[in-house]
């Protein structure tokens, strides 16, 4: 299906709701779940008279979202009127922007990873950043006659997130997807909760041949509600459009729907039934005018975000970016693996692993967060220092993180009560190795008979032998020396 | 100039009949070509006003209005919501 | 001189010294309602049994001593598409024939707490859309000087039911000269103050960036009282002033002197009678002779504003009534397949012809490929047209003009010629464009018995200013007084 003369161009809308109290234009609240048409009043419902009023907070945390982003803000802006009817959009027109955007101009390093596991930093252009308000929802049911409107979701605040058509493959826009969604839990800022649709994305497609610099005729797709589903878009219509080019075909410019359960996207207008919007700038809104000072101490209050994170992460500490995606899927877990690199008292590896592994399984097995745990950067750091001087083995480091998690003590304590110090003395392990060694002569022989796998078997009785206390280290070394002398 | 009428109507929601539709146009072509007598001023722009920067609101829910009497004007009501044609999205 | 008949500073003392009651005084209206309406047509509903019942808490309030507003107890009428909470509010439209607000407009919770008396709700142009009032879907209003000649509008039902007697006050909007036109042509006072200064919440949307709430009256002072009442920086509508906002009532003294008067030569050009133009000049003069100076001025301009308001007016009441769709509220079509034919069909049946035109206009001028020429030229032309009246504000106190270029013209006289019917704006767009404060002031009648306003222009927010100098004017040429029916 693929056809490697040929490159894909992706651009990405990205509709983000922001988690105000209140909705953008009316004091109703922002809320999602709850009773039909229960979170709505004559604003909202766009009754005669009434006339929108723009929450602060709304546009506070699109500048931030900005910031993170790199745009230039401008601190003079104006809202628009995006004209056009359908039964969610009680005013026939949403308030958006149209020519001044909020935040312009800005771009995402995002660390994309290859289908072999390798990564590669890619910087992709962000053009506007603008504030609107969300539709409502239209309810369909078997037995009604019709459509059902609840306006519960009208004026919930949106940022709309535009980016230039920089992403070759679908990977690419994946990974951006997942970054900007990262970006706003930091900020916190949305819940990006994509199966309440509290982010949702436009993808534009288009192909071209390799090593052309014009760009192939653009085709809008709506409705597509995962980000994997946005992989699946991309690559369905990017066969497609190559396989209409191949057959001497051409492009339109035109909207079509992706139906995911099907795998395959239909027509749903072309370009001369593309809606005229006939924007003004909305008489009922003056110009929204910002200090500097106030849009500067933003961009200072703005934290390290995930992406940079990542990038920092992978590069300077060898994790591998599977890793480093759980460590960063919350910012507690994140500031929490920092802390405990920033001790210094061990590896940033050895770090990682525990917390990817059996701290990740075990908040995901009991649904807890880190904070519900009584694990501290300090008993943990000391834990797996022990681990890396030998002082326990890594099975009874087990042990000791079992009960970390549940009491705050003092690891190299409940080392010493459990008993569970390892036996690294020479002359104990010697007697040892003899001891296992005279019991199973047959395994040596299999040894020296090239099985080389009878020295696991050794090594394992050794261990059973100390009851897990032996340093596995040097027993193995002690045991090759007595195959070889023997 | 002429003005494609039912274009417009189109995008109006509006129904014309024939001779309405005339009608329009011609009314609609004299006040344009008034227009077109407006004299070319400079472009200064987009149209922002700063010196009358907007007052914002904070974010405070406030909630006073029960369903019933939001749709006490609708044409349709059925399960809390307004009814409408079957649309398919 | 029955009760109804005099003016609303007159009947607030009156109601103070005990002379009367204001039970007595909204019956006495609601008696006018009741003799006149028919021939007038200015009201749409009239609330008779609530305003007894306010009129009754008020004259109770007295009885207490409460320290009242002036306004308690004044009969008000009110133009019907200023929302009132429980009370139908039509716009004058099949649209929103049935329509009844969940709530109040900010000028009406503002009210409420002055106590006036609404006896209802009045006439107008559909959507304020129209200079004569015969656009309302329901009723055609006469003027009650002359019942074969329209009220002027679209505040028609609140100029006629003033003038005949029927309110001692009434609210309007201006949009492009809604409350003046009528005020002239109905020979009363009325006042289009200054873009932002009275809230536009619960005032359904014409053109916002033009709609202004005002007062009407028969005279300065009673105009006075009412703006003071209404005006004030409202959080609900973005678009408010806020500032401090004098008690204008309190503060208003009959006072021309010294000031100068700037007479615009495009106002008194071709297309304004001889006649209007001389008892505009003559007023002029009146105004001189109180101490005024005046001075001819030009606005070069003016020509182009007309144009300007209509493309500016049209596209934004092409979006504000968009909202008419017959799903949340208002008309829907009794029959139809499928959404787009329910949108079409209730749109088409619901709105009228002028409607229409406008809501065509203003469509076309924001469509694609048209906004450049049109929209943005227009707005363009607005800053233009500012500037020139601020460049005359630096040298003049006020502008004087005449209200209207003529006097009513008949019923059905314009219907059917649009450009004709917008002509009758010509003098009044120019402040909407500019958001300035204007106030038409009957200054004569013509040979034809008809009144001819003149109207006073000033510069933002300077309503102080232009009630003081038609009040100098009035004290010197005498009140407005109820038509005779």
């Amino acid at each position: 299906m693929w056809n490697p003369n040929y490159e894909v161009v992706v651009g990405l809308e990205v509709h983000a709701e922001l988690n105000t109290e209140s909705k953008i234009y009316c004091s109703c609240k922002n809320a999602f779940g709850l009773e039909v048409n229960s979170q709505c009043c004559p604003i909202c419902m766009g009754m005669p008279g009434t006339l929108p009023t723009l929450n602060m907070q709304v546009v506070e945390y699109a500048i931030k979202m900005g910031h993170a982003l790199h745009c230039n803000i401008h601190r003079i802006c104006k809202q628009d009127r995006k004209n056009y009817f359908y039964p969610d959009l009680p005013k026939s027109y949403q308030i958006s922007q149209f020519d001044i955007p909020l935040c312009e101009t800005g771009y995402l390093d995002v660390l994309v990873e290859n289908p072999d596991k390798s990564t590669y930093q890619k910087r992709f252009g962000v053009t506007r950043i603008h504030i609107e308000e969300d539709a409502g929802k239209l309810l369909h049911s078997a037995n009604i006659d019709g459509s059902l409107v609840d306006f519960n979701r009208c004026g919930v605040p949106l940022i709309e997130i535009v980016s230039e058509p920089d992403f070759r493959s679908s990977a690419e826009a994946h990974a951006y997807l997942e970054t900007i969604k990262s970006i706003l839990q930091y900020l916190d800022i949305s819940d990006c909760k994509m199966e309440q649709g509290s982010i949702r994305a436009d993808v534009n497609v288009s192909v071209r041949k390799k090593g052309s610099t014009e760009f192939g005729t653009r085709v809008e797709m709506k409705n597509v509600n995962s980000f994997s589903a946005v992989v699946r878009a991309i690559d369905y219509e990017a066969a497609r459009q190559i396989e209409v080019l191949e057959n001497g075909g051409e492009i339109f410019q035109e909207t079509r729907r992706w139906d995911d359960a099907k795998g395959e996207n239909v027509l749903l207008r072309s370009k001369e039934d593309s809606q005229d919007y006939r924007y003004f700038p909305e008489p009922d809104l003056p110009t929204i005018v910002l200090e500097q000072d106030y849009v500067d101490g933003l961009k200072e209050a703005i934290p390290e975000l995930p992406n940079i994170k990542l990038i920092r992460f992978t590069q300077d500490f060898g994790i591998s970016y599977d890793e480093a995606q759980v460590l960063l899927e919350e910012p507690e877990k994140c500031a929490f693996f920092e802390e405990s690199v920033a001790k210094k008292a061990c590896s940033p590896k050895i770090i990682c692993n525990w917390m990817v592994g059996d701290l990740t399984k075990y908040l995901r097995e009991k649904k807890l967060s880190l904070a519900d745990t009584a694990l501290t950067v300090d008993s943990f750091t000391a834990l797996l220092k022990m681990i890396e001087d030998g002082k326990i083995s890594n099975a009874a480091g087990k042990q000791v993180f079992e009960v970390l998690l549940t009491e705050n003590a003092d690891p190299a304590k409940i080392v010493e009560e459990k008993g569970l110090a390892q036996i690294s003395d020479d002359s104990a392990l010697q007697a040892v190795v003899d001891q296992v060694c005279e019991a199973n002569q047959k395994s040596i022989q299999d040894y020296k008979n090239g099985k080389t796998n009878a020295l696991g078997y050794l090594t394992g009785q050794c261990m059973k032998a100390t009851k897990g206390k032996g340093n596995p280290a040097r027993m193995k070394e002690l045991l090759l020396e007595y195959l070889q002398t023997h | 100039m002429t003005i494609d009428i039912q274009h417009v109507a189109k995008l109006a929601k509006l129904r014309l009949e024939e001779d309405q539709a005339d009608r329009f146009a011609k009314d609609m072509e004299n006040i344009v070509s008034m227009v077109q007598q407006l004299p070319d001023l400079p472009d200064t722009g987009a149209l922002i006003d700063p010196d009358h920067p907007m007052i914002f609101r904070g974010d405070v829910v406030e909630h006073h209005y029960d369903r019933r009497e939001l749709l006490e004007n609708a044409p349709q009501v059925k399960a809390g919501c307004v009814v409408v044609p079957k649309v398919v999205e | 001189m029955e009760l109804f008949e005099y003016t609303a500073s007159q009947l607030s003392g009156m109601l103070r010294e005990k002379k009367i009651s204001a039970v007595e005084l909204t019956q006495s209206v609601l008696d006018r309602i009741e003799a006149v309406d028919d021939k007038v047509k200015a009201y749409l509903t009239v609330t008779g049994e609530e305003a007894k019942k306010k009129a009754a808490e008020v004259d109770e309030r007295l009885a207490r001593g409460e320290d009242l507003s002036p306004l308690a107890g004044i009969p008000l009428a009110v133009k019907d598409n200023i929302c009132t909470k429980n009370v139908r509010t039509t716009c004058a439209s099949k649209m929103l024939g049935n329509f009844v607000p969940p709530y109040d407009a900010t000028v009406m919770k503002k009210l409420e707490r002055c106590h006036p008396v609404m006896v209802g709700k009045v006439n107008m142009d559909e959507f304020a859309m129209g200079s004569s009032c015969e656009t309302s879907y329901f009723q055609k209003t006469a003027n009650p000087r002359n019942l074969d000649h329209v009220p002027g509008g679209s505040s028609g039902g609140s100029g006629a039911a003033v003038a005949a007697g029927e309110a001692v006050l009434s609210l309007g909007s201006d949009t492009g000269g809604s409350i003046r036109l009528p005020s002239a042509y109905c020979g009363v006072v009325g006042l289009k103050p200054t873009y932002s200064s009275v809230s536009r919440f619960g005032l359904v949307a014409f053109a916002s960036s033009l709609d202004q709430i005002g007062p009407l009256g028969r005279s300065v002072e009673d105009v006075a009282m009412l703006y003071s009442a209404i005006c004030g920086y409202d959080p609900m509508d973005a678009t408010s002033a806020k500032r401090e906002y004098p008690d204008f009532y309190a503060n208003l003294k009959a006072d021309v002197s010294g000031k100068a008067i700037g007479i615009p030569e495009e106002y008194f050009a071709q297309g304004v009678s001889e006649e209007v133009q001389q008892k505009v000049m003559a007023a002029a003069k009146v105004l001189e002779g109180l101490g005024a100076t005046l001075k001819t001025v030009s606005l070069p301009s003016t020509s182009y504003a007309l144009n300007a308001y209509y493309i500016i007016s049209s596209a934004e009441a092409s979006s504000n009534l968009a909202r008419f769709d017959g799903v949340k509220y208002g008309y829907r079509t009794p029959e139809y397949h499928g959404l787009d034919e329910m949108y079409e069909k209730t749109r088409s049946e619901g709105f009228g012809d002028e409607v229409k035109r406008r809501i065509l206009l203003g469509t076309f001028v924001l469509s694609s490929g048209f906004y450049d020429a049109y929209y943005k030229k227009a707005k363009l032309l607005q800053n233009r047209i500012g500037e020139e009246f601020d460049h005359q504000f630096e040298s003049c106190d006020l502008l004087l003009t005449p209200t209207a270029p003529d006097t009513a013209f008949r019923l059905g006289e314009n219907m059917g010629d649009p450009l004709k019917m917008y002509a009758a704006d010509v003098c009044t767009t120019t402040v909407n464009i500019a958001g300035l404060p204007a106030l038409s002031i009957p200054c004569g009648m013509a040979a034809n018995g008809l009144p001819i306003g003149m109207q006073l222009i000033g510069p933002k927010f300077s309503e102080q200013t232009l009630l003081n100098a038609a009040l100098a004017y009035q004290q010197e040429t005498g009140c407005c007084t109820v038509a005779n029916l």
